[in-house]
């Protein structure tokens, strides 16, 4: 019967569908790993900064930093966008640019004047498709981060924020929180936000010796920390686009096996059919001779 | 492992450690010349200038180039933070004339400020001297 064959070939695509989707997932999980030892290898660098920069407040008694301004009103304000460059991740992008443009809408709303800094391929092609305007988009930055390439847009960001060219900036990514749990959030980057909380607790007055004098290391160590949450962003956004692969792949490979295993039960079922009907063939037609 | 006379000793960037373990000696170099580190040092907080790291281990002396940052010394636990830092034996000639060469560009273009430039100099210039 023409069914049983067209079954068949059904059940030959899935389970070619099954081999790209697990063999996708495998390779996610070793970018995962590799992405996540990545994230990790640079905590010590960040917790220490943020430690340093407690210290200091601590020792120049409060701190006062043009990256901490918060200016009277916003008036402009830079939004950086990071998503993937290679779809195949499930929600990934499309919750990040969800976020994002509610953000956007909502600067836009309050007569904040935006700019859009767009990372990752799958983005531009977003906000081309709904016809939004960018003012830069890199494509460049890829999976594997590297501290370099994100070094230079920080700085650029932190002159032109100094130069009061722009009154804020905000970062939209996806945070990775847990194996688990990752989260599409907008950050502000700037001005910095000083959290006396998480810059260590308070029983380490340590007597430092200084050099330069606090308030001048000050200057230094805060454009330090603005470059590196940046560079943190980053790798969280890489470490959460490879969990979405694997979970979108994980995803599709199961529903590849769900579905071999109906059509192979469908196939059975219309070969039985087949069979039984062969069968009462042969024996009508036997009664019809007796 | 560790003796009397020495500390503990790590570096690190925001992409890796770069280096973690005991030191006798350890010269960085700061922004106002060279300091040197040994075991109980008074706690200090300095900051960093493109150069030449050495760092005096039992098994011998390794040195690193870093690219500025900051360096912290408490109870004997010296931290460098830096936002680039790698050993001698890693460094390549091709790349740091690349340097070079772009910072001569970018003097020609007059591009960046002065500082930006005399920094991308002075990190081409500790990196092939290092090589030397």
């Amino acid at each position: 019967m023409a069914n049983r064959r067209v079954l068949v070939k059904r059940r030959k695509a899935s389970r070619n569908i099954r081999k790209i989707t697990r063999t996708m997932q495998l390779i996610a999980t070793a970018r995962f790993q590799a992405a996540y030892s990545a994230a990790v290898a640079g905590r010590p660098y960040t917790d220490k900064l943020a430690q340093l920069v407690g210290n200091l407040a601590r020792a120049a008694s409060g701190i006062d930093h043009p990256l901490m301004h918060q200016p009277e009103s916003e008036k402009r304000a830079a939004v950086l966008i990071l998503t993937s460059n290679r779809g195949l991740c499930g929600g990934y992008n499309s919750n990040v640019l969800r976020k994002a443009t509610e953000h956007l809408d909502e600067l836009a709303g309050r007569g904040v004047g935006c700019e859009t800094h767009m990372i990752g391929k799958k983005g531009i092609g977003f906000f081309g498709f709904l016809g939004r305007e960018m003012d830069s988009t890199d494509a460049e930055i890829g999976e594997t981060v590297r501290f370099e390439k994100v070094e230079p847009l920080a700085n650029q960001l932190i002159e032109r924020f100094t130069a009061g060219e722009i009154d804020a900036v905000y970062v939209a990514y996806t945070k990775f929180i847990s194996t688990a749990r990752q989260a599409p959030v907008v950050e502000k980057l700037l001005p910095l936000e000083y959290e006396a909380a998480s810059a260590g607790e308070t029983g380490t007055a340590a007597q430092y010796e200084f050099s330069p004098d606090p308030q001048s290391l000050l200057s230094e160590i805060l454009p330090a920390t603005v470059r590196v949450r940046l560079f943190q962003s980053f790798t969280d956004a890489a470490v959460s686009e490879q969990v979405a692969r694997m979970v979108a792949m994980k995803a599709a490979t199961d529903a590849a096996e769900d579905m071999i295993k109906r059509l192979t039960q469908q196939y059975n079922r219309a070969r039985q059919t087949q069979i039984t009907m062969e069968l009462l063939d042969i024996v009508g037609g036997a009664n019809a001779l007796a | 492992m560790a003796d009397a006379k020495s500390f503990y000793v790590s570096v690190v960037t925001p992409e890796k450690a770069v280096f973690e373990g005991d030191a006798r000696f350890v010269a960085v170099p700061a922004h106002d010349g060279e300091l040197g580190f040994m075991r109980n040092r008074a706690a200090i907080l300095a900051k960093l200038d493109v150069g030449r790291l050495r760092i005096d281990t039992e098994a011998g002396e390794e040195t690193f180039f870093v690219d500025g940052g900051f360096v912290e010394m408490i109870d004997n636990q010296l931290t460098i933070l830096t936002e680039d830092a790698r050993r001698a034996e890693e460094l390549d000639r091709e790349g740091a004339e690349v340097l070079l060469a772009e910072a001569r560009a970018m003097k020609d273009r007059g591009e960046g400020t002065t500082a930006q430039r005399e920094r991308t100099f002075k990190r081409a210039r500790t990196q092939l001297r290092m090589l030397r």
